[in-house]
């Protein structure tokens, strides 16, 4: 009873939206904008330590570029993720969106979450119709119905979200996200609960739907695979504490197709990769 | 070992656990009769002689008159309470600083007993309805509190953080997020909270009032008139399971209806 707990009011003096509102401010904004992490350290306790989550970390990504922010578990890499979202705040450094400080969350940024993410006591197509009617759009069911039938879940648009599979409700929670035609998204290793098979086919549904709107886009994930195929550069990260390890921009010609992933420049980059995430692993997994 | 899986069957089966209750009862029933045939009628009457006294009352009407205005209590502080609670937790839920502000004060208060409160409620609001409404209202409100500031707080981060992400303000958040997320908290709450006030109008009638089931099993004991404290008490029982058992039904097919699709 007495424990009072988390926050959720906004914190500091800033409203949600920089004092314009929320519609002005998607098309202030150009489509695709920046994101930008500087000198960025995040700490929390656990068990009454100071623990580094992160340190010291800036990464810059460009209008329309895909990044994927890859690492073992514990790495950090969805700290820094809930910091550009700006659900958490940074203890030092900034996050600077087309160049202006951001640190609450906003339309800009679209999120997708591993899981559990939709809101359960809305219908599909009012959970994917949620964002633009809180933004003032007109027709915001008739835009959801649009994004719903762009994922192929048309037919499912009245169904209650518990009643649909793993791979169905990330593809809501990547309509959903999108609805609000945010210029950056941000996907917290969006597919690492579905099974390998539809797995693969979300990963080519990601890229037609990026190729389409072209959002700045982060995600972040641990699997190798996933991350050469699909992102313009991948940033591996260290661990104890989360730093930048390496960045490899990844030259593939696009549109992708699953088969370049036996392709010998997609297995050299693999190579050089998973040399630098086994041996942080290692040093998380402990001796 | 066969014979016992059938048994197992049978009973989790729904006609054999309705089959199981009405053992129970009968078993109960079947007790009590022997335990008044030992002793002495005003110390526990035969069951028939409460029903003799179940139909003179409903005869002369005054069992509908204190039925209704124990009902009437109940629902009106119930309501009172249902307004109030919710709103409120779901208030402190959001805000940090209503919650330090507020919290301390609800744990403080939250342990006094309602007979407690009834000096009181005497002394405020005078003998008859008023204080019962009182009673009942602080009965009901603290189940219903503080079930539906858990579901509050209950509320996930990736729900939390979705809904501000989509651009969701302090209005939509608390009507469009937190109150459907506590919803089936909040209805646990209520069916606990009317049970409660249930509880507590009998208290409250035994002591402040002029009429009411508790009021006329207070009458009737001075009177020795034992049957119908009992046909009191047994009413109370079964309009109170009847009561509990119609919210569970209304809260699975109507409130929170995305829980039970599956």
């Amino acid at each position: 009873m007495f424990i009072l707990g988390k926050r959720l009011e906004p914190e500091g003096k800033t409203t949600p939206f920089g004092g314009v509102s929320p519609r002005d401010q998607l098309t202030i904004v150009p489509r695709g904008a920046s994101i930008e992490l500087s000198q960025v350290s995040v700490f929390f306790r656990r068990a009454g330590e100071h623990v580094t989550a992160v340190l010291d970390v800036s990464l810059k990504v460009a209008p329309g570029e895909f990044v994927a922010l890859l690492g073992p578990s514990g790495c950090g890499k969805s700290t820094l993720l809930n910091v550009l979202a700006g659900f958490r705040p940074p203890d030092s450094g900034a996050v600077l969106l087309n160049g202006k400080l951001h640190h609450t969350p906003t339309p800009l940024c679209g999120v997708v979450f591993q899981k559990h993410a939709l809101f359960p006591w809305m219908s599909v197509l009012d959970n994917v119709a949620f964002g633009p009617r809180q933004l003032g759009f007109a027709d915001p069911e008739g835009l959801a119905r649009r994004m719903l039938e762009m994922v192929g879940l048309a037919s499912v648009a009245g169904a209650w979200p518990s009643t649909l599979s793993g791979g169905m409700q990330q593809r809501v929670g990547i309509a959903r996200a999108l609805a609000t035609r945010p210029p950056v998204l941000l996907m917290d290793e969006p597919f690492g609960a579905l099974d390998a098979q539809t797995r693969g086919l979300m990963q080519a549904e990601l890229l037609n739907i990026w190729m389409h709107f072209r959002p700045t886009l982060v995600f972040v994930t641990h699997d190798i695979d996933e991350a050469i195929f699909l992102a313009d550069r991948v940033v591996v990260m260290r661990t104890l504490p989360g730093t930048i390890g390496a960045e490899f921009e990844i030259a593939l010609p696009r549109p992708r197709d699953p088969v370049v992933m036996e392709s010998g420049q997609f297995l050299a980059y693999r190579r050089a990769i998973a040399g630098i995430i086994r041996d942080e692993a290692r040093k998380v997994f402990g001796p | 070992m066969r014979r016992s899986r059938q048994i197992a069957h049978f009973v989790t089966g729904g006609l054999g656990s309705i089959a199981l209750s009405a053992v129970g009862i009968a078993m109960f029933l079947a007790v009590w009769a022997l335990a008044s045939r030992a002793l002495n009628p005003v110390l526990l009457p035969y069951p028939t002689a409460v029903l003799d006294a179940y139909r003179e009352l409903i005869a002369d009407g005054s069992l509908m008159k204190d039925t209704g205005s124990s009902l009437a209590r109940v629902f009106g502080g119930f309501a009172i309470a249902a307004m109030i609670a919710p709103p409120l937790a779901l208030l402190l839920g959001y805000s940090w600083y209503m919650r330090c502000l507020v919290l301390p004060l609800v744990t403080l208060i939250r342990p006094i007993p309602p007979i407690a409160w009834i000096p009181l409620a005497i002394l405020w609001f005078g003998l008859g309805d008023r204080p019962s409404y009182f009673i009942t209202a602080l009965a009901a409100f603290f189940p219903i509190f503080l079930s539906s500031f858990a579901g509050a707080q209950s509320l996930p981060d990736e729900h939390l953080n979705s809904a501000r992400s989509l651009g969701a303000g302090t209005g939509a958040l608390l009507l469009r997020i937190m109150l459907p997320s506590a919803l089936p908290l909040i209805v646990t709450g209520l069916r606990i909270g009317l049970g409660q006030a249930w509880m507590a109008v009998v208290t409250a009638e035994l002591i402040a009032a002029q009429s009411g089931l508790g009021f006329m099993i207070q009458a009737s004991r001075l009177n020795l008139e034992t049957a119908r404290v009992l046909v009191g008490m047994t009413l109370i029982g079964i309009l109170g399971a009847s009561m509990t058992a119609s919210l569970s039904l209304i809260e699975r097919k109507l409130i929170v209806p995305w829980n039970y699709t599956k």
